[in-house]
């Protein structure tokens, strides 16, 4: 059970990172909840007092998007379901819907927020692997001498760990800005205990953009979650597949060299499985996925996730 | 406490309201303004049993903090319809009888009223799809997605809205819809069940739970807890007047533990205080002294000599055994063309009713001992609890509030004990209403259980013996236990005619929660067993399964595994209906390679895959989109 002494609802960001300023130690941010509330349950943190909640949903500077040169600065109150409403996310961010339509569920989708999945820094967050392929940084917002101070910090590695994160005392994350991918097919693979509704074991994101006559990879992006402690983008694959023809056996090929990347300890065996099939299936979708040329590749057919 | 006003549009009406700061939504909606047809299922986003609308987009309210609706407009399930009417979304779920305990039923009405009110037009994907966040245990999901399909055509007009009216029924009721009596209280949220209840003057129960599977309790010191402002009573196995003990079959679990825990989460200690955080905060100041003992976490173990003692009673640790001779397997065996041996192993499985166990106790003008849950045993709990209380059993009553889901696992008298001492303690009404975790950690679970098969058979199939030997983990109590025994014996060998059997079903206590009631009560363990054997066997005799089954099948004039004579049976019927129901490719297992032509026809269920809704907003995506570069 989650007990506070008081819950703020700050109107502006400046009123916020006073607040979140002076706040009594163990006071905590608020966004969507959705991790905050059933962390403090039996089994998990169990009963939690709190001195102060600071709810920085309701500040305008925090809602909505922005679009400049080629980047998208998601405000640090969008949600999931924005990816699945959205015309203008969906189609500059091609593998958000498939990551959110396989996040939770719709109703937890309008609370849950990008920013609070990122700050949460659960290895086997969702939302990392799609951010950091579309090259994510989060912006870190504070007060300075009663001055608002801004920095950001690429997401691949502002995520240190399970749980730790380079944000400072005192610091709000307001934004996140990610990469427009208008014309890339994304795609996102996710395996759990079951298929809808749960906690990823893995995760894999992947935007492609093919030529225009659908022959040769043009760019590749590749991420993955769940397979380590921190989030992993797959470079290595992304340069073996860049200008290079597109064929099932070279997709093949550099999915199997993508087993290396595993670092976890646990299941290891299954999550190098896992890997290989995430990073074929996931270029095979996203290629399918890819607005208008993407009838060249109906030949790749069904495929599975692991 | 400390105290926060929140004002909201709550369907339709305006409220303003102090509260406290940590509460949630559900909280606030339930407990400052009893609109309880909100229920808490799990409390940790993944029920769905406490869904409402929120400024028009539907959000799990015990995933909300109430600060964080302040000033919102809020619709619950008590708003969707005037008094007296029902929506078409809720006319439907009555029409296909899209409920039956019914706790889902008001989350799930509105998260249909939501995927149709965000895309009337929604095909029957999308609807699974924006239903997936809200569980059913009873119904299944067949009437609730046939219910949805109905409102929508209707809204739409492309149904009339007498297709909300009830079916019409000949001869039969199968393969109608037939209206539950009790449906419009539950699709309209108005079902109290015991959480939903109040009364004046209540106080909240918690209970201290143990933290360790196995040990005596050195030392309870309640001191400390009891003198807090707020609490009105703590507790503990002293406080019981009678004589302790309760169970279906054998009252060898007392109320709370008595000198020694004997499984991780049993009862220690219960506060009875004004309101759930001081209970919850009393908890933590009751200081509990343990001695850890050795342990017994496999049911093979619990049977090795030298073995911990977990109820002196049975310094054997054995529950139950329930032997069944019939013919002679000796001779059985040695008629035999062929013996197979195998093993199988089930797992503990949890009921994962929606609604978590409740209750409310309080001692009545004349001095009844008053007990409302929803029970699934209430004349056998009044009995126990009139011996444990030590009162004459008319001073003792039971009332049953609706069950929020059973399905066995509220059988068991686990906590109605605490409540009532609790109540005769303070002469007030005492409500304990348990979280999910609680439930998981305290309630009885599927039997886990190990069949050692043995299995005799001529090459014409003909069985000709079988030796089934059971051991199932009871866990810390009997419970149902003995009940479940002697309805695994009875099946075993399932609904074949065996004329030579040994069977042996045995329960051992162990250190892991206790087993209970659950659907079949024993039956399914063995049934995967023997029907597990009948496939391999049908294999190694490269014969048909159905086959095989209808060789040994039970007939009229049959004798079953305990010597009854049959007058009727109809596994004959029931096979030819599956073999063609299934479209049963014929032929032995081998017969078929990797493809089964019989799998995957139009009414088998797919693997579930998501992102119907993704493809359409793609569809119509346009150029001018792009963000520029
Ligand atoms: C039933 C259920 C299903 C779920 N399914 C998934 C899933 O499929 N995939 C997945 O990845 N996750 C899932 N989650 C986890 C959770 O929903 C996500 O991690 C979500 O994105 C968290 O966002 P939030 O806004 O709710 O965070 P909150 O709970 O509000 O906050 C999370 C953390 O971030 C901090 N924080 C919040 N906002 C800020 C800010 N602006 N600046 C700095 N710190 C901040 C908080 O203090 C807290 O530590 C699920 C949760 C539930 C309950
Ligand atoms: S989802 Fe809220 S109570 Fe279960
Ligand atoms: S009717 Fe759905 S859980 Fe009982």
């Amino acid at each position: 059970m989650l007990i506070c002494e008081s819950y703020h609802v700050p109107k502006t960001l400046e009123e916020a990172l006073r607040l979140w300023g002076d706040a009594p130690d163990g006071s905590r941010l608020v966004s969507g909840a959705t991790d905050i509330l059933p962390w403090a349950r039996e089994g998990r943190a169990g009963d939690v007092e709190i001195p102060a909640l600071i709810d920085v949903t309701k500040i305008p500077e925090l809602k909505g998007y922005s679009c400049d040169k080629g980047r998208i600065r998601l405000g640090a109150a969008t949600v999931y379901q924005d990816f699945l409403t959205d015309r203008t996310l969906m189609s500059n961010l091609p593998c958000m819907p498939y990551c959110a339509i396989w996040f939770a569920d719709d109703q937890i989708r309008e609370q849950a927020t990008v920013v609070g999945n990122l700050v949460n820094a659960s290895p086997v967050a969702d939302g990392t692997p799609p951010v950091v392929a579309l090259n994510g940084e989060i912006e870190l917002t504070r007060l300075e001498e009663g001055d608002v101070k801004r920095r950001t910090v690429p997401v691949v590695d502002f995520i240190e760990g399970p749980g730790r994160t380079l944000i400072q005392p005192g610091e709000i994350a307001t934004a996140v800005t990610v990469d427009s991918a208008y014309g890339y097919g994304g795609s996102f693979q996710k395996v759990g205990q079951r298929r809808s509704l749960v906690i990823s074991v893995a995760c894999c994101a992947a935007l492609v953009r093919a030529d225009s006559t659908g022959t040769m990879f043009e760019d590749v992006r590749l991420a993955l979650g769940g397979v380590g402690p921190r989030p992993i983008r797959l470079r290595d694959a992304e340069r073996r597949l860049k200008g290079e023809r597109i064929t099932q056996e070279l997709i093949q090929r550099v999915a199997e060299s993508a087993a290396d990347s595993v670092g976890s300890r646990s299941r290891k065996e299954y999550r190098r499985d896992v890997v290989v099939n995430f990073v074929r299936a996931g270029l095979e979708e996203a290629l399918a996925n890819q607005p208008e040329i993407g009838a060249k590749f109906k030949n790749f057919g069904e495929t599975e996730n692991a | 406490m400390p105290k926060i006003d929140l004002t909201m549009d709550v369907n339709g009406r305006k409220v303003v309201k102090q509260t406290e700061p940590h509460k949630r939504l559900l909280d606030f909606l339930r407990e400052d303004l009893n609109l309880t047809g909100t229920k808490e299922g799990c409390g940790a986003g993944e029920c769905g049993t406490c869904s409402v609308f929120v400024d028009g987009k539907l959000v799990k309210s015990c995933l909300m903090p109430a600060a964080k609706a302040d000033g919102a407009k809020i619709e619950t399930i008590e708003g969707l319809a005037r008094p007296g009417s029902l929506t078409p979304v809720q006319q439907a779920f009555h029409k296909t009888g899209a409920s039956q305990c019914g706790y889902c039923i008001p989350g799930m009405v509105m998260a249909a009223t939501s995927a149709l009110r965000e895309n009337p037009d929604a095909g029957i994907e999308e609807i699974k799809e924006r239903l997936g966040g809200n569980i059913c245990r009873c119904t299944g999901y067949t009437k609730i997605f046939e219910a949805v399909e109905i409102a929508r055509d209707v809204i739409a007009g492309r149904l009339p809205e007498t297709a909300l009216d009830e079916d019409a029924t000949g001869e039969s009721f199968i393969g109608a819809n037939v209206r539950r009596l009790d449906a419009p209280s539950k699709v309209s949220g108005r079902l109290k069940y015991a959480a939903d209840m109040k009364m004046v003057d209540m106080l909240q129960m918690q209970v201290l739970r143990a933290p360790m599977p196995h040990a005596r309790i050195v030392s309870i010191d309640t001191s400390e807890a009891e003198a807090m402002d707020g609490v009105a009573c703590v507790i503990t196995a002293d406080d019981v007047p009678g004589t302790d003990g309760f169970g279906v079959f054998i009252h060898d679990q007392p109320i709370m533990a008595r000198g020694k825990v004997r499984h991780f989460g049993e009862a220690v200690a219960a506060v009875a205080a004004e309101d759930l955080v001081t209970a919850r905060r009393a908890l933590a100041k009751i200081k509990v002294e343990y001695e850890e003992l050795p342990g017994i976490y496999a049911p093979e173990d619990a049977l090795k000599p030298g073995a911990p003692v977990i109820h002196d009673y049975a310094q054997d640790n054995v529950i139950k055994h329930i032997p069944i001779r019939k013919g002679d397997i000796d001779k059985g065996f040695a008629e035999a063309d062929l013996i197979l041996e195998d093993e199988f192993r089930t797992q503990q499985v949890e009921h994962a009713y929606l609604e978590p166990e409740a209750g409310i106790a309080y001692v009545d003008h004349d001095d009844v001992v008053t007990v409302l849950s929803p029970s699934q045993n209430i004349t056998h709990h009044r009995h126990m609890l009139a011996h444990i209380l030590d009162l004459p059993i008319n001073k003792v009553r039971f009332i049953m509030s609706p069950v929020g889901g059973g399905f066995g696992g509220k059988e068991d008298m686990i906590y109605q004990g605490m409540l009532a001492l609790a109540a005769m303690k303070t002469h007030r009404p005492v409500q304990l209403n348990f979280t999910r975790e609680e439930s998981l950690v305290a309630s009885a679970k599927r039997h886990p259980s190990r069949v050692k098969y043995k299995m005799g058979l001529k090459w014409s199939g003909e069985i000709t013996a079988i030796e089934f030997d059971m051991l199932s983990d009871g866990g810390a109590y009997g419970m149902s236990s003995e009940g479940v025994m002697r309805k695994a014996a009875i099946l075993s060998c399932g609904p074949y005619e065996v004329h030579n059997l040994k069977v042996d079903t045995k329960v051992v206590y162990t250190n892991n929660t206790p087993s209970g009631a659950f659907r079949t009560f024993g039956g399914m363990q063995a049934q995967f067993a023997t029907e597990s054997m009948m496939d391999m066997a049908a294999e190694a005799l490269d014969m048909d399964p159905f086959e095989l089954r209808r060789i040994n099948m039970m007939r009229i004039g049959s004798r079953t595994h305990t010597q009854q004579e049959l007058t009727t049976a109809s596994l004959d019927r029931v096979l030819d209906a599956a073999e063609a129901a299934s479209r049963w490719e014929a032929g032995a297992p081998k017969v078929r390679g990797p493809r089964r032509g019989d799998l995957g026809g139009p009414d088998a269920r797919k693997p579930c895959t998501l992102g119907a809704r993704i493809g359409d907003a793609a569809d119509t995506e346009t150029k001018d989109e792009r963000v520029a570069s």
